[in-house]
């Protein structure tokens, strides 16, 4: 199941995160979110053999440990979206349409006039849609 | 799950935002008040690249950008694409050029003229009042995929703007 998801902004700073677990673990989860983006800028800043990984959004398997993985999606607006889940075995399908979903989500909520670009985004419908999303991708593995 | 509205709507707001702050906000400071216009189109830009941006690969370099901007960008606000772009690499800018642009087919400009250099001259700023807000728009775009430059823009051939050919003139900072 997902453990939990967030935004980055391009300057690296924190646009949303949230988790979906039951213990009050915030500060683990920056901490994931954190070393992920040492992850994402190696990646994109030195592409390995072929370049198409240098121009596609969806950046794959992070890095996984020993309870969770992290899979990782860059915009072309440099907002990358990081899911942390603790299944064992998700196929590249789901978490590719999960991070459609989940951009799609975002690109909404920044459209808001209200909403200050490189702030946090505190709109409730968004958070309402990412649970929705995260809900579907559980039900969608499980089912 | 969008709505749709009418475009002629969407002319009319952007007239009277124009006019509005020209005439009423700021009258006796154009300056200012052009600066706050290309400030609401660099906001607008800024969203607009986001979710026409979604499914694309990311842009490797400046050029692929730009050509973003004229084709897919442009289509998508103005239903059609720029028809000429030139570049000058060695100085940095780029100058796009549209033969008919969509905002100025609607644009009235009044023709009572007591003072004919006078009516001319203020028919030329209300056009370039109206030119912030595309200028904004484009360097919020450009700047949100990572690109920061200047961009202004020129319309040649007034009054009669609908035949009028619009030229932005894009210079880079790096």
């Amino acid at each position: 199941m997902i453990a939990s998801v967030a935004v980055v902004g391009h300057q690296n700073n924190p646009l949303y995160l949230q988790s979906f677990t039951n213990a009050n673990d915030a500060l683990k989860l920056h901490h994931i979110v954190h070393c992920s983006l040492d992850v994402i800028d190696e990646r994109v800043n030195n592409p390995k053999r072929s370049v198409s990984t240098l121009n596609e959004s969806y950046l794959g398997l992070l890095y996984p440990t020993e309870s969770y993985k992290v899979y990782g999606y860059l915009s072309n607006t440099k907002a990358k979206f990081l899911v942390v889940t603790t299944d064992l075995d998700v196929k590249d399908a789901d978490i590719r349409s999960f991070f459609r979903r989940f951009h799609a989500a975002y690109v909404d909520a920044v459209s808001n006039p209200f909403h200050v670009p490189e702030k946090k985004i505190v709109s409730r419908t968004f958070a309402q849609r990412v649970s929705g999303i995260v809900k579907a991708f559980a039900a969608g593995t499980n089912g | 799950m969008g709505r749709e509205v009418a475009e002629s709507c969407f002319d009319g707001l952007i007239i009277e935002m124009v006019s509005a702050y020209g005439r009423r906000f700021y009258a006796t400071k154009p300056d200012l008040a052009s600066r706050r216009i290309e400030a609401i189109g660099f906001q607008v830009g800024h969203q607009l690249i986001e979710r026409y941006t979604v499914e694309r690969p990311r842009f490797s370099d400046h050029l692929e950008a730009i050509k973003f901007i004229c084709k897919e960008f442009w289509s998508e606000l103005f239903k059609k694409q720029i028809d000429n772009l030139k570049t000058n690499h060695r100085v940095g800018t780029f100058v796009l050029q549209d033969n008919k642009f969509r905002w100025f087919t609607r644009v009235l400009i009044d023709p009572s003229s007591e003072d004919n250099e006078a009516s001319q001259g203020s028919s030329s700023e209300a056009t370039s009042m109206l030119l912030h807000f595309p200028c904004g728009i484009i360097r919020g775009a450009l700047s949100n995929v990572g690109i920061s430059c200047a961009v202004s823009a020129d319309a040649s051939n007034l009054p009669s703007c609908e035949s009028g050919i619009l030229v932005f003139a894009l210079k880079f900072s790096i």
